[in-house]
């Protein structure tokens, strides 16, 4: 199973990048107890923040940008993790998505996380990244993850309400789904492998 | 093969010297790059239509009709041809005008435009964009073929026994290339009518090229009009030229770092290695010229892009100098290898003639059950 993580943080290192972290190795560990191995491959956005640039300018991708297109249309699930940039996912985490055919990501699951300084903002995972997957037609997960600053500091377990118990939760969740799926596989027939294909062919 | 140039016909600030040439300025030079072309020995001149600034070519057959009385060979296309918002019996005329006027020396390349307020325009809707260009270019090629045409339609006026005039040059239609950057639709409709596709081939990747141009030519054999290998297809290219190819990079780069295009985006570096273009010396263009073939077939025609992004008049002259004198005699060559006896050249309006004469009476109505 393939797993990718799409990680728009900035610094090095990134809280959303650890965020990103935790929050793919929980899915992998959870699905090997279920009997299933996932490759994870994570995407950080920053290093593809000129490519990212070029690609809206000149409307196709280059080289390494078009490589993380085509691991996050393969993936089976994706994580996205972005930090809270006023009031909202950054704008490079938003470009990166602009850049994805509309109709590639159909039916995929999807973990929303985010990041941020104070836990006021959690709500930018309802307000702006669930209606931004769902447009895209994702399967997101009922389960987002906020990560404040202080709650990468607070004392908790996995059985209080704190960041771990809730990256747990979400990696469960995407897990049961994604084995659930696994074993669900859509049919693709050489009518929709022709529609694929005239798809493809639109960058925009 | 044919070689030529492709206008877009923008009016440019010359960033190195900051000036912006006059709209009359542009349209002389538009002229005088297509007088060059035939001077050097290239094939055909297409230029664009637009109808908004920065761009001056509004009215493609008036210009094309000034440089066929100024021109003896020269093949005069357009690069494109708006199929969308022009009334196709407007096209149908001005085009069968400017074929007698030209000898025969015509063809034109349909294409949808890309800018959304244009349509408003001229009484249309962009979302219809595929549908206009299906229904209008059904309709030009009836217009063509029959003497009198009854048609009824859903964006235009009907007609009742209406006639185009005037009639095509010896009764043959101007030959159609379609172009398209990244419609599948459109290479669908190229090769339902066995008309020749043309892909811009600059500002994209070659594996993008690659794929619409195998699909027109599936496509194509699919309708019946020949083998995937005989399809007509015609590609763009983007050039930069000096004999040291340094000099090339040195001139080349502030046209490049700030063109409309690509500007303020990768580096000249980088947008040469993931495009078509080619900025160096002339046996470098010729190298990575033929590489086109590797990934489009042995194909028809083949326009260069040389007159935009503010680069000079007197620049462009000198480049069609190296393209005519130097490039383009090696690559009639070198193409020429190993092409296959049964790859038609691009149709002209002499090929077509006589194609016309040697099918029998009957088959001259084809055009009317393909539309």
């Amino acid at each position: 199973m393939k797993l990718v993580a799409v990680s728009a943080g900035l610094s090095t290192p990134s809280s959303t990048r650890l965020l990103a972290d935790r929050l793919t190795d929980t899915v992998r560990d959870e699905l090997a107890d279920q009997g299933h191995k996932a490759d994870v491959d994570v995407i950080e956005l920053r290093a593809l923040a000129v490519a990212i640039a070029n690609n809206l300018v000149t409307g196709f991708p280059p080289p390494q940008l078009a490589a993380a297109i085509e691991a996050v249309t393969s993936a089976d699930g994706l994580v996205t993790v972005t930090p809270v940039f006023s009031a909202s996912y950054s704008g490079l985490f938003k470009s990166f998505f602009d850049l994805i055919d509309p109709g590639a990501l159909t039916g995929k699951t999807v973990l929303i996380g985010a990041t941020g300084g104070t836990p006021r903002h959690s709500l930018v995972l309802e307000h702006a990244l669930r209606p931004l997957f769902t447009y895209l037609r994702t399967v997101v997960l009922p389960t987002g993850v906020y990560a404040a600053s202080e709650d990468w500091g607070s004392g908790s377990d996995a059985h209080t309400e704190g960041l771990p118990a809730r990256i747990r939760r979400a990696g469960r969740e995407m897990a049961s789904i994604l084995v659930a799926r696994a074993t669900d596989p859509l049919p693709e027939d050489d009518l929709a492998l022709s529609k694929k294909k005239l798809s493809d062919l639109r960058f925009d | 093969m044919q070689f030529g140039i492709f206008s877009v016909g923008d009016v440019t600030p010359d960033p190195t010297t900051v000036r912006t040439p006059t709209e009359a300025e542009r349209i002389k030079a538009m002229v005088a790059i297509a007088l060059k072309a035939e001077e050097v020995g290239l094939d055909v001149f297409a230029t664009g239509e637009h109808h908004n600034p920065p761009f001056v070519p509004s009215s493609p057959t008036t210009m094309l009709g000034y440089i066929a009385a100024k021109t003896d060979k020269l093949v005069l296309s357009t690069a494109t041809t708006l199929i969308t918002t022009n009334d196709p019996v407007k096209i149908a005329e001005d085009f069968a005008m400017l074929q007698h006027l030209a000898d025969g020396r015509v063809d034109l390349m349909m294409g949808r435009g890309n800018t959304g307020p244009v349509y408003p325009w001229f009484g249309q809707d962009i979302r219809k964009g595929i549908d206009l260009a299906i229904e209008n270019y059904a309709l030009l090629r009836r217009l063509w073929r029959e003497d009198v045409v009854d048609w009824e339609g859903k964006f235009r006026t009907p007609l009742q026994g209406f006639t185009a005039t005037p009639r095509p040059l010896d009764g043959v239609p101007p030959f159609v290339w379609h172009g398209s950057i990244r419609s599948p639709e459109i290479a669908e409709l190229a090769a339902f009518y066995g008309d020749g596709f043309f892909h811009n081939n600059i500002f994209w990747p070659a594996d993008h090229t690659k794929r619409m141009v195998e699909l027109y030519r599936t496509r194509y054999a699919h309708y019946g009009h020949g083998t995937p290998e005989q399809a007509i297809v015609g590609l763009g290219g983007q050039v930069f030229m000096r004999r040291n190819s340094q000099d090339a990079v040195r001139e080349f780069r502030p046209y490049f770092d700030n063109a409309p295009v690509y500007g303020h985006g990768p580096s000249l570096e980088d947008f040469t290695d993931q495009t078509p273009l080619t900025v160096g010396s002339p046996q470098q263009v010729i190298e990575k010229t033929l590489t086109f073939r590797e990934y489009a077939g042995d194909y028809q025609r083949q326009l260069f892009l040389m007159d935009h992004a503010g680069v000079p008049l007197k620049t462009v002259l000198e480049q069609l100098d190296l393209l005519g004198e130097e490039v383009v005699p090696v690559l009639r060559k070198e193409f020429a290898v190993g092409r296959p006896t049964d790859v038609p050249e691009a149709p002209t309006h002499q090929s077509l003639l006589a194609a016309t004469a040697e099918a029998t009476p009957e088959a001259s109505s084809e055009g009317m059950t393909a539309a």
